[in-house]
């Protein structure tokens, strides 16, 4: 049956300001199975990327553990760190700063498997990266073009080339489509999609656009302030949202149609500072429905459908 | 008596750099009722900001150059006035909201100072009341009126562009137009700033010019759509017009590419290829190349204004033998 490729577990990222700790991703789990996509979601500040960031360990965990493949890679030397690489990779939001602009299309991908000795033979490595401009729909003409030469989309199918050229199992996809145009935005979209069929990749899609994760994700996992506050299946996440944020954060979404119009919550305030928060619940300020209780505890994140994990005091239905 | 509030009429704008011609702006022609607002939509390089740009007489010249067409402001032809008369329209009669707020506003200037900067410029009142007049505007734009002595990085992205919003319209303008007001923007955020906008419209009953890509925004916030493309309008009518009857080509590409929120289909239909170059248009239809339904003439023969009805047109030869041809709505 599926297995689980990736599980985090009380995962706490803080950062040392000098008004205190900031509480990036404060204790959160989850675990996502092979060849499924992860949607994790909420709005800046929230923490999602901090929390792809400490997955591929380019960030050291303040606590807690990740395990991929059941290896706990918090506890993996350099060496060991170096060969798990290989198959962890990211996609950046940002094709155009993401890309060492003083190297050609063809170098930039050829890069990670030159020093990763995966191919030695430069004709063959040649060959290689040949086909994964193919995979990822660059023309070979561009072989020789610069990344300043080339618009976003096929930046970021550079993005892409180069995050698959080491036999990648497990890739974070960091807003990837997020400084695009909508019809490209599409394109890369469905490229992603197809690769992962192709491929069997497994993906972390990280995003700020909820109805881009709609279509991309199999499980959808809601952020604020560090905590993660609902988690389930994205088909249900949608139509049965529990958590008054993940409420007010999908009647938010400007919907392009005349037809049905979606009542709007229009939520107090803004996020709060992640400094020292309280024990509370996080979204006690700007909750429309908060109680005493809201703000004297923090609510644990609960089962409260198979699958379906909400971290609320009043909703549990 | 008519309406219109702005009336834009076979705009071209050109900027002349050391590579060529850019043509941004090819002919484009807009109105704008007074209390109304016309969404402006396309994708990067469209030509939408430089079109509202142009309003104000913003192009920096060199290299940008209004080539030819009227741009006229309640009958007052803008491109024939003198700076100093500009001087005195900008910020008073026609307002303008950038994208970023972050690089807006003056960060080593007090917010109520830089509200109250633009009453006295426009209005003949001493320091005292400007800096009261700032004060109350912030607090219809829902910032609290003793925040007025605190600088830019004291607030966050959405208060930014609150107080954007509040010197834009300290003056009462006639005419807004918001550059992607929204953009940088989370969504919470975006639906609180979005219904704020659409409150002060009905308020202070302005015309806006609304540019964007977002086709969700449009839904919420415009009475006419005008959909930009390589510098032209390609069509143009109310809004249910548009989002009811699509008739171009490239508008039904747009409305296939966004992820339907409500509707979790497998695969999104991209419009293929990229948009044209801008220094090198092609001779015919400018969506050629990246359209389903193109025919021989497209390539060669720029396409017709087709009418139907009173407001809603487009720009395609599809409709010129046949007017009731039907867009098959993307599928193969």
């Amino acid at each position: 049956m599926s297995e689980v490729i990736l599980q985090v577990k009380n995962l706490k990222k803080y950062f040392d300001t000098p008004r205190g700790k900031l509480h990036a991703v404060d204790d959160i789990n989850f675990s996502i199975e092979k060849g499924k996509t992860l949607g994790l979601v909420g709005e800046s500040g929230c923490g999602k990327s901090t929390t792809g960031r400490v997955i591929l360990r380019l960030l050291e965990a303040t606590e807690g553990e990740v395990f991929y493949e059941g290896v706990n890679i918090n506890e993996l030397d350099y060496e060991g760190m170096r060969k798990l690489r290989k198959e962890m990779q990211i996609i950046f939001q940002d094709p155009f700063s993401s890309l060492d602009p003083r190297m050609t299309v063809s170098e930039i991908i050829e890069e990670p498997i030159k020093l990763n000795k995966i191919i030695t033979d430069p004709k063959e490595r040649f060959e290689r990266v040949l086909e994964l401009m193919d995979l990822v729909g660059l023309s070979r003409r561009l072989m020789n073009t610069y990344p300043h030469e080339l618009d976003g989309g096929r930046r970021q199918r550079i993005g892409i080339a180069r995050a698959l050229a080491l036999n990648t199992k497990f890739i974070v996809c960091d807003e990837p489509v997020s400084a695009l145009d909508v019809s490209i935005q599409a394109q890369i979209l469905n490229l992603l999609k197809e690769l992962q069929r192709k491929l069997g990749l497994t993906y972390i899609f990280i995003t700020h656009d909820l109805s881009v994760v709609n279509h991309f994700s199999d499980d959808i996992a809601v952020m604020y302030l560090g905590k993660l506050i609902e988690k389930a299946p994205a088909e249900r996440l949608f139509t049965n949202p529990i958590h008054p944020y993940t409420k007010a954060l999908l009647s938010a979404i400007p919907r392009p149609t005349l037809d049905k119009k979606v009542e709007k919550i229009i939520l107090k305030g803004e996020i709060t500072s992640p400094i020292n928060p309280e024990n509370n619940c996080r979204f006690s300020d700007r909750c429309n429905h908060a109680q005493d209780i809201c703000r004297a505890s923090e609510p644990p994140l609960e089962e409260v459908f198979p699958g379906h994990f909400v971290a609320c005091h009043l909703f549990k239905e | 008596m008519s309406d219109k509030l702005l009336k834009i009429e076979d705009l071209v704008v050109h900027y002349i750099t050391d590579d060529g011609v850019v043509e941004a702006v090819n002919g484009v022609n807009i109105g704008v009722d007074r209390g109304k607002t016309l969404g402006l939509v396309g994708e990067t390089g469209a030509g939408k900001t430089t079109t509202a740009l142009s309003i104000m007489r913003l192009i920096p010249h060199p290299p940008g150059k209004i080539v030819s067409g009227s741009i006229e402001l309640e009958g007052t032809d803008l491109l024939s006035l003198k700076e100093s008369r500009l001087e005195k329209i900008r910020g008073d009669v026609v307002s303008m909201i950038f994208q970023d707020p972050m690089t807006a506003l003056n960060p080593v200037i007090t917010v109520g100072d830089q509200i109250a900067e633009a009453i006295m410029i426009h209005q003949k009142v001493g320091q005292s009341k400007a800096a009261q007049k700032a004060r109350e505007m912030l607090e219809i734009v829902g910032i609290p009126g003793n925040r007025a002595g605190e600088y830019p990085h004291q607030f966050s992205g959405g208060m930014k562009q609150r107080v954007v919003i509040a010197i834009a319209l300290s003056c009462n303008p006639k005419l807004l137009i918001a550059d992607e007001p929204t953009t940088a923007l989370d969504v919470t955020i975006q639906a609180q700033v979005l219904e704020l906008m659409k409150n002060l419209k009905d308020k202070f009953q302005m015309g806006m010019v609304l540019i964007t890509h977002d086709l969700g925004v449009v839904a919420e916030v415009c009475d006419d759509v005008a959909i930009m493309y390589a510098g032209r309008i390609v069509e143009q009518g109310t809004l249910e017009e548009v989002f009811n009857t699509v008739k171009h080509p490239y508008t039904e590409g747009l409305f296939n590419s966004i992820p339907n929120i409500d509707d979790r289909r497998d695969k999104l239909k991209p419009i293929r290829g990229l948009m044209s170059d801008p220094y090198n248009l092609p001779k015919g239809c400018s969506f050629y190349d990246r359209c389903d339904y193109a025919m021989p003439v497209c390539e060669t023969q720029k396409p017709p204004k087709i009418h139907f009805g009173e407001t809603h047109f487009v720009e395609c030869h599809l409709y010129q033998e046949q007017q009731d041809f039907k867009l098959n709505g993307g599928k193969e």
